[in-house]
């Protein structure tokens, strides 16, 4: 049971991380996190950002769920 | 005031975004409480107990204080913004040194968008390296000195791959909701995460001191607080407006040009990153010296540096100047970065720009150049002053390194607050006049 939930957790993890890399960066790096002028972004977001926006939400539920039943499950 | 809240609620789009970014607030705040799974939770809170009364409270001030109590507790978020933080410091530097990177941050919004990615790419990398770090520091022991109970639930190598993985994972979530709260909320991701952090460890520490400390130094902390605010948000509005005339041009039938704007030079034009700079700098002696250190008898050189940069003594006047020193170093440094007089000038040459009474081209360069550093002078300056008032606080009223008025919280706080309420301003104005600021 514990074995099957971290190896779940472990890809959804890296689910996470990919999808989370696989979109396209909107911060724009350092000169505007504190206080730079302020960015306005063009445009709506495209259908495979929609996706992604999609897919990254359900695998971030399914990595949300994990940590919580390992956590439950090795509490001692 | 209040009519302008209820206006800003009342505006649909506006309450859709606001009430977007509050949402994102509490689901990172849920993380950084949410315990890695591994994590012994009543063995962890016994040790912060301990670790806290004794002396050593203050090393992981300057990381803790980025991941607002999450990293001494191993949440699943316990890095927090940290690894974004430090990668980007990393490729902002890199520029400077890489002439790849230096051609694309000239090629505009593309090329930055290019560098950001590699930004992330970066921070991930970065954030398994510290989760890997803090996890082995976690499993000997190291992380709560003096605190014998076991913080892991067991030793096996799996669950600390798990542990690690989840850590990461958890890093490259933060991310995501910054750039989503960038995308569709208000303000900028990034910097609002960090200030939820920064704000989030106010009301504990208010309340030590009220309890440890009694009413009066209470009221005076509460006072000095007040007007150090009141004094960071007045040199941070501060700029200097250069006057900038624009020529008239005929293009084909329209009229360009002819108008007369300004360049806003501000004081404190670098923000608070000297600061962040500094204080990351600071505690390489110190891990320097316990890594390679001989501790049984030291040499001069670590007698010295374990005499006045060990971070649990910061109270000393070497530690303070050098501290002081190099925020006015990296201010002049990371303005340089950031504003480039000539680049500036042959702008404002093409665009038929000139500013009254100095030629264009390399004269206004220099002018600007000129302006930009007795302007920072002052700027950084305070920035050190700024600064070094939690170091003295330290030593005077004996709170602790995370004293809540002070340094970089302080910065951070006034800095994205006043950026925040800009935007909800601009947006507000939109729709009718009055806004928040008169």
């Amino acid at each position: 049971m514990i074995v099957g939930i971290s190896i779940a957790l472990i890809v959804s993890s890296a689910l996470m991380i990919l999808f989370v890399l696989l979109h396209k960066g909107k911060g724009g790096g350092l000169s505007d996190l504190f206080g730079g002028g302020f960015s306005s972004s063009f445009g709506g977001s495209s259908v495979v950002e929609r996706n992604l926006d999609r897919l990254t939400i359900i695998t971030g539920v399914v990595w949300f769920v994990c940590i919580i039943a390992l956590g439950l499950l090795l509490r001692p | 005031m209040l009519t302008a809240f209820t206006r800003a609620f009342r505006t649909p789009d506006l309450r859709k975004k606001l009430l977007f970014t509050l949402g994102i607030i509490a689901l990172f705040r849920l993380g950084s409480f949410l315990p890695t799974p591994g994590v012994h939770v009543s063995n962890i809170q016994q040790c912060l107990g301990q670790v806290q009364a004794g002396p050593n409270a203050s090393v992981y001030s300057l990381i803790n204080l980025f991941s607002g109590g999450a990293l001494l507790q191993l949440a699943v978020f316990a890095l927090g913004i940290m690894p974004y933080i430090t990668a980007s410091i990393i490729l902002q530097l890199l520029t400077v040194v890489i002439p790849r990177l230096e051609a694309l941050r000239k090629e505009g919004q593309q090329g930055t968008a290019k560098i950001t990615q590699y930004t992330r790419y970066l921070t991930i990398g970065l954030a398994v390296l510290q989760s890997t770090a803090f996890i082995a520091l976690a499993r000997s022991g190291q992380m709560f000195p003096g605190c014998n109970l076991d913080i892991m639930v067991n030793d096996s190598i799996f669950t600390l791959v798990v542990m690690v993985i989840t850590m990461t994972a958890g890093t490259s979530v933060i991310m995501w909701l910054g750039e989503l709260v960038t995308d569709r909320g208000i303000g900028n991701g990034m910097s609002i995460l960090i200030f939820t952090q920064v704000v989030a460890v106010f009301p504990a520490e208010l309340g030590r001191i009220l309890q440890t400390k009694g009413g009066w130094t209470f009221a005076v902390v509460m006072i000095v607080g007040v007007l150090m605010i009141a004094a960071v948000v007045f040199v941070e509005q501060a700029q200097r407006r250069v006057p900038v005339q624009y020529a008239k041009r005929m293009v084909g039938r329209r009229m360009y040009g002819g108008t007369s704007t300004y360049i806003p030079l501000k004081v404190n034009q670098a923000g608070i990153i000297p600061v962040i700079f500094a204080s990351s700098l600071l505690y390489l002696p110190q891990l320097a010296i316990t890594m390679f250190g001989d501790q049984k008898n030291p040499n001069a050189v670590v007698s010295f540096i374990s005499r006045y940069y060990s971070s649990a003594n910061t109270g000393n006047w070497v530690y303070m100047l050098t501290f002081f020193l190099l925020i006015v170093f990296f201010t002049y440094f990371y303005v340089s970065i950031t504003f480039n007089p000539p680049e500036v000038a042959d702008n404002m040459k093409k665009y038929g720009g000139f500013i009254p009474g100095i030629r264009p081209g390399r004269p206004t360069a220099e002018y600007l150049s000129f302006v930009l550093s007795r302007l920072t002078a002052p700027g950084s300056l305070y920035l050190g002053l700024i600064s070094l008032v939690p170091l003295v606080a330290l030593t005077l009223v004996g709170a602790s390194q995370n004293f809540p008025f002070g340094g970089t919280s302080i910065l951070i706080i006034v800095g994205v607050g006043l950026d925040t309420v800009k935007q909800i301003e601009s947006q507000l104005q939109q729709r009718n006049y009055e806004g928040f600021l008169r």
